[in-house]
């Protein structure tokens, strides 16, 4: 797999590109801003792209705009936002914005290396990668009435699992049970939160985070 | 002493002048000849015209002697004396009973009567003549009123004139009799009349014209009948100018007089009311103190001063010497007054220093009039407000200072934030970073123990990076400055240790001290909930005009203490906070 890495703080972006190198992931170049990220993808067009958020000139969302710039330009090449914060305002946004394709990231969490690769190859499948922190932190979130409460706890597990992104083969290969298993899990929540049935898997994350999000 | 002096002496003034005015007055009544033969005077020709020339005569110096009282109108009170001696003079100069000389002083005075008019009428209100072009204009009508005056007395005889009728019998100042030289004269005068009684007359309906609205009240009172004793003159010299033998009976003669006499009285009651007024502005203006003092609502004098002063648009600046700038009644910075388009610029002093300046239509007022007419008592009330002004200046100086430390504290926040995160927080990372790659090196290497050791080092830095992160976000939720103010209410809900429930998400933007504001209010609102046992908090946000409005609501417990941080927060920002026993509500200005 080939990545393009993005950093405007030169130590960060090497010790990721040091710990890509210990891995088959070849890194073809390294950016140091959003403009020139968007080059360097067009030059040596790899597989995907793992972007800072916050780089010059505003130290804003500079990574987010850029992963739309790429995406726009060449839809097959996936992007992997990396943050230092955990704002799920910030992965909603990029889940709207890109059907499949896309991640969002805690830095911290890619120093498990193969957290990154397994991260970077499921985008590049065009699945979505949602970190699991703001997963838990929504669901830590405090409820006048849990709906959550009604769910077994396998069934939040599985939940958790499907807000990260995970397809339901994914989840059983991580829980060790039939996909079929998880299928009939996933029915049963969207059923018990009245979510809509059966969205395609992309949509379904976006959609049990908007559920997170909302309810109070 | 000097002023007791000066004060005596004024009145001493004052005295002779009225008695001397009083006398002249009954002297006319008594001299003014009634009906009867020969002829000598309109006043015999009937009693019409004996009221007629009577009323006039005396409203002129009844007007006088009211003005000359007033501080603001001693020059026009003079004038109207003068005026109204000099209106007498054709019947002095027809008694036919009475002395030769006062005959003779009286002939020489008619032409004087004409030139005090158009001098009155074109100084009128102030008393002062504003331009050089009526300033040239009546030093020209004394020049010809006194040329022909003083020439006539000493050329003219008057039993060789053969148009004479009031008197032609006496010249007591008769030096040299020279008919022709007389009948010059008398046709230099009727040109001069002619030309004085149109140009009185242009003046006049020209003022009025380009008057404002408030400079026409005050003037017309004194300009209209102006106009109309100018055309009236005009008309006289008009008339004689046709027929030479002017008739007193005949209805043409007869009927100018009327109209002269007419309009002389009312300009003279123009004159009366003129001064009325300037009395009673004092005696407002003088009021006005007293209100000031009572009530001091910032603006108050100025209304107070155009209501009375008749200028709606009349403007107070004043000047603060401390910082050196004016300000108005609320303590807004103002732009130096200057004077332009009809306008003027009237400083008004108090104890030798400046304290405020009033712009006013230069119409309506000369500076001095103003300067005399708002007088010493209201000038403690201008004293007064411009004190309350400079408090309010400093007030708002205060306000802005406030405002300035809040935004200098946020923008450091948002640096401080920013240099944790491209600084300690970087550094931690890729420490991080480096424990890992040492780890996996002695795992491959199969010292098992390092690697241990190395692992736990880099927990500890993962420990420290997610603690710095929280310091980080405490110091400053880069979230607000970069997505706004509802995606960091979302945040702040998610990680509230009680359920926090966000109304209709606004996503405008707004100026970073605002949404700063806004953010701290929700989140020490929801601290304040917790503390107090809350089960739950609803924030809503409404945008309303040029405000933004965040109301919480929650169930905790009656709150103890007052919110005295975020009182003083929003306070900087020009904005309010109303906290009722649980909820609050806070108002943001935002432009």
């Amino acid at each position: 797999m080939r990545v393009v890495v993005a950093d405007d703080v030169m130590l960060t972006r090497e010790g990721i590109v040091r710990l890509l190198a210990e891995t088959d992931v070849e890194v073809v170049a390294e950016a140091d801003d959003a403009a020139s990220l968007v080059s360097r993808v067009r030059a040596t067009r790899p597989d995907a792209a793992i972007v800072d958020i916050r780089m010059p000139p505003t130290h804003t969302d500079e990574g987010l705009t850029a992963a739309a710039a790429i995406r726009e330009e060449h839809a097959e090449i996936g992007v992997l936002i990396l943050s230092q914060y955990i704002e799920a305002s910030y992965a909603m946004r990029l889940l709207e914005e890109h059907p499949g394709g896309v991640g969002y990231l805690l830095k911290e969490r890619v120093f498990d290396v193969a957290v990154l690769v397994d991260a970077l190859r499921r985008i590049c499948d065009g699945e979505t990668v949602v970190d699991p922190t703001i997963v838990s932190r929504l669901f830590a979130r405090r409820r006048r009435e849990d709906p959550l409460e009604e769910l077994t706890s396998r069934e939040r597990e599985v939940l958790s699992l499907v807000a990260e992104g995970l397809s339901n083969k994914a989840i059983a290969a991580r829980l060790f049970v039939s996909e079929r298993t998880v299928e009939a899990h996933v029915k049963q929540i969207f059923l018990k939160l009245s979510l809509d049935a059966n969205p395609e898997s992309h949509r379904r994350v976006l959609a049990v985070l908007a559920y997170l999000r909302a309810a109070i | 002493m000097a002023l007791a002096l000066s004060g005596s002496r004024a009145w001493i003034i004052r005295t002779l002048l009225l008695g001397s005015a009083l006398a002249y007055g009954l002297a006319a009544i008594v001299a003014v000849p009634r009906a009867g033969a020969p002829l000598t005077t309109y006043a015999g020709a009937s009693s019409l015209a004996y009221a007629a020339d009577l009323a006039a005569g005396l409203a002129l110096l009844g007007a006088g002697l009211l003005a000359s009282t007033e501080a603001g109108a001693r020059r026009l009170g003079l004038l109207a004396l003068a005026a109204g001696a000099a209106w007498f003079a054709p019947d002095w100069d027809g008694w036919d009973k009475g002395p030769a000389l006062v005959r003779s002083i009286g002939a020489l005075a008619i032409p004087l009567f004409l030139a005090l008019l158009f001098h009155l009428v074109v100084s009128h209100p102030g008393g002062r003549l504003s331009s050089r072009f009526t300033r040239g204009a009546v030093i020209a009508a004394y020049l010809a009123a006194g040329l022909v005056g003083v020439g006539r007395a000493l050329f003219r005889d008057p039993f060789l004139d053969p148009y004479c009728w009031r008197n032609c019998l006496d010249n007591s100042l008769l030096v040299d009799p020279q008919p022709g030289l007389a009948r010059t004269l008398d046709g230099i005068w009727l040109g001069s009349a002619l030309a004085l009684g149109l140009l009185l007359a242009a003046i006049c309906a020209g003022r009025l014209l380009a008057g404002s609205g408030s400079a026409r009240r005050v003037l017309w009172p004194v300009l209209v009948p102006g106009a109309l004793a100018g055309a009236a003159e005009a008309a006289y010299a008009v008339a004689l100018i046709r027929t030479p033998l002017e008739d007193p009976d005949g209805a043409g003669f007869a009927s100018i007089f009327i109209v002269r006499s007419f309009s002389v009285t009312l300009a003279a009651l123009g004159v009366a009311w003129s001064v009325l007024r300037i009395r009673r502005t004092r005696a407002a203006v003088s009021r006005l103190a007293a209100e000031v003092g009572e009530a001091p609502q910032p603006g108050t004098l100025r209304a107070a001063l155009a209501s009375a002063l008749g200028d709606p648009s009349l403007e107070v600046a004043y000047w603060l010497p401390d910082t050196g700038r004016f300000v108005d009644a609320e303590g807004g910075a103002v732009r130096p007054p200057a004077p332009g388009e009809g306008r003027a610029v009237t400083p008004i002093v108090r104890e030798g220093l400046p304290v405020a300046t009033v712009v006013h239509d230069a119409a309506l007022l000369d500076g001095p009039g103003v300067q005399e007419e708002i007088g010493a008592a209201a000038r403690l009330a201008v004293e007064n407000e411009r004190l309350q002004a400079e408090v309010l200046a400093r007030l708002e100086d205060l306000r802005a200072s406030r405002a300035r430390i809040i935004e200098t504290g946020d923008a450091e926040r948002r640096r401080l934030e920013r240099d944790l995160h491209d600084g300690a927080q970087q550094r931690l990372l890729a420490l991080s970073y480096e424990l890992r790659l040492a780890r996996a090196g002695e795992e491959a290497r199969g010292d098992a123990g390092l690697a241990r050791e190395v692992a736990s080092a880099a927990e500890e830095a993962e420990a420290a990076l997610g603690e710095l992160r929280e310091l980080a976000h405490g110091i400053h939720p880069a979230i607000l400055s970069e997505a706004g103010l509802a995606a960091a209410l979302a945040t702040l809900a998610e990680d509230a240790p009680l359920p926090v429930e966000l109304g209709e998400p606004t996503p405008r933007r707004y100026p970073p001290p605002v949404e700063t504001t806004a953010y701290v209010t929700v989140s020490e609102a929801i601290a304040d909930a917790a503390r107090r046992g809350a089960s739950f908090v609803s924030v809503e946000l409404a945008h309303e005009d040029a405000t933004l409005a965040v109301t919480v609501r929650d169930d905790g417990a009656p709150r103890g203490a007052e919110l005295v941080h975020l009182e003083d927060r929003l306070g900087a920002v020009g904005g309010s906070l109303e906290a009722g026993r649980t909820g609050l509500r806070a108002e943001i200005p935002c432009g």
